[in-house]
């Protein structure tokens, strides 16, 4: 048995040697699909995640027909607190929304001169925690709300709400859909180039059904081959991923995509960097294994 | 003993192209026989129906006792374990060494190292190749590279040795060599069928001549006919 993988393995080996083009061919084959692959899913990841950054901005601001009494404000903000979902909860004083409205205001702060300072609701922020920030987690929460307070009016970026969930949604749509024609076609590019490598020897195919040889006996190095090669092209995938992710992080040219200071770019995870590796693997030894099944024929 | 049976055997390729039909022939154990007829008489598909490249269209094939007409896949290298074959164009690896080549067809069969080595060694001595072991095909002249081939063919100690115009490309006295070969290895028991068009073959060699003309055997000429035809 050990006998037969070592010579398994030094013929795969060998026959890699012999055809070093077709052999670099087949590895960087793979190590482009693969990076391509990876650089698509890396890009909807960042995506994503930028986007579930802007939603922790979402708050629900609950305005009151009145102000509560001061000895009324702790019970309140209390009962608010039990709510599921709810994160924290503050409350703005008409004075203090006053003053916000000011400071906004800047040198115009004097336009409000005059005005009395109770003009403005006294309302409740409430802030939610991450799963409740989508619009049926708020639809849960705001039903709730009203039985706590007589509410006068609810603000939560309804429409901004709906625009969000519909890009999201498409992203995915897109994501998914693209996903799924790279993977297509990585796999169509693979085969075909393993069946490329494999029509070039196909004499020594013939010759071996001629003399004897099993299918395992065939297919085995071959397989072999088509994991190493993977293998390699897997890492070269990686390595690849790396180098450009690290130039993009050390030039600082993520300001250039837009995306917040202290916003960090996501890499592929342990697991993932793993998986890629793996798919390379697999991806060789299938498209060996549909190829030879198109060249040995006993 | 039959090595070698065949019964009402057809082999169509397409409607209207049939390439053997309705032959029924016995090969004993230890024969020598050519198979003669002009090209497409159906030669090379009787051989290849012998060792499962073709399957008959109708009719049964025994190799060695074994129905191999309808023999599943897997079972396919196990027969042609009994069987080593010789082409006219030797089909040997051109990438890989005189010893190598001839190396394949043991480490196929999934012999030892040390036995690999050690029989490669004496079919390359058989047939008189056993200094040009690191050489490659393409170095060597085509009477030395139809000589591996033979070498290959034989290492495995065959039971049936199928050549298929084996002295196609060569030159008289390097076909004579190659004769000399078959026959030694027919003298240790291994039965032969030799596919050739060339009639001064077995007029200088005499054995049985199974003649075809257009997929039909038209001939069946053992030595003794032959030589009373001949007087």
């Amino acid at each position: 048995m050990l006998e037969a993988m070592r010579y398994f393995f030094l013929r795969a080996l060998r026959n890699m040697r012999q055809w070093p083009f077709l052999c670099s061919a087949a590895i960087l084959t793979m190590a482009v699909s693969l990076a391509t692959i990876a650089t698509f899913f890396l890009i909807v990841v960042n995506i994503e995640q930028l986007a579930a950054r802007w939603t922790g901005e979402i708050q629900v601001i609950a305005y009151l027909n009145t102000p509560p009494a001061q000895q009324d404000l702790v019970r309140l903000t209390q009962d608010l607190e039990q709510i599921e979902g709810v994160e924290n909860v503050a409350y703005v004083s008409p004075a203090a929304a006053m003053d916000r409205f000011r400071e906004r205001l800047g040198e115009d702060a004097s336009l409000l001169q005059g005005i009395r300072p109770d003009l403005l609701p006294a309302s409740f922020e409430i802030g939610l925690r991450p799963e409740f920030r989508q619009q049926e987690g708020i639809e849960i929460i705001v039903a709730q709300l009203e039985e706590v307070i007589p509410v006068d009016d609810l603000r939560y970026g309804q429409t901004w709400l709906e625009r969000f969930n519909t890009f999201i949604n498409m992203l995915r749509f897109v994501g998914a859909f693209l996903g799924g024609f790279l993977l297509f076609a990585t796999l169509f590019i693979v085969a075909n180039t393993i069946r490329l490598t494999l029509y070039a020897r196909r004499d020594e195919l013939e010759i071996m059904a001629l003399v004897g040889a099993t299918m395992r006996f065939i297919k085995i190095p071959f397989m072999l081959e088509g994991a190493i090669q993977g293998f390699v092209g897997g890492m070269l995938s990686l390595l690849f991923l790396g180098v450009s992710f690290t130039l993009i992080i050390s030039r600082g040219l993520n300001a250039f995509w837009l995306t917040p200071v202290d916003f960090d770019l996501l890499f592929l995870t342990a697991t993932q960097q793993l998986l890629l590796v793996l798919a390379g693997v697999v991806l060789g030894v299938l498209g060996s294994l549909s190829s030879l099944r198109r060249f040995v024929r006993i | 003993m039959d090595m070698i049976q065949l019964y009402n055997v057809s082999k169509r390729y397409s409607r209207d192209s049939i390439a053997v039909k309705d032959l029924s022939v016995k090969i004993d154990k230890g024969e020598f026989v050519y198979v003669t007829g002009a090209s497409g008489a159906g030669k090379t598909t009787f051989l290849r129906m012998l060792y499962v490249a073709e399957r008959p269209t109708r009719g049964q094939i025994l190799v060695d006792g074994q129905n191999v007409t309808r023999i599943r896949s897997h079972q396919i290298p196990y027969l042609r374990r009994k069987i080593g074959v010789v082409f006219q164009d030797f089909k040997l690896l051109q990438s890989r060494t005189v010893y190598e080549n001839v190396a394949f067809a043991l480490e196929a069969q999934g012999k030892k190292r040390f036995e690999v080595s050690k029989k490669v060694y004496q079919a390359l001595k058989e047939v008189g190749l056993e200094h040009r072991l690191q050489r490659k095909p393409l170095e060597l002249s085509g009477g030395e590279q139809q000589r591996i081939a033979i070498a290959r063919a034989l290492v495995v100690d065959p039971l049936i040795l199928l050549a298929d115009e084996p002295s196609g490309n060569l030159d008289q006295e390097v076909t004579m060599d190659i004769m000399n070969l078959f026959k030694r290895a027919n003298a240790r028991g291994t039965t032969v069928l030799l596919a050739t068009h060339d009639y001064s073959l077995h007029q200088r060699f005499p054995r049985r001549v199974l003649t075809l003309d257009q997929g039909k055997l038209v001939g069946d000429q053992r030595p003794l006919e032959m030589e009373t035809a001949e007087q």
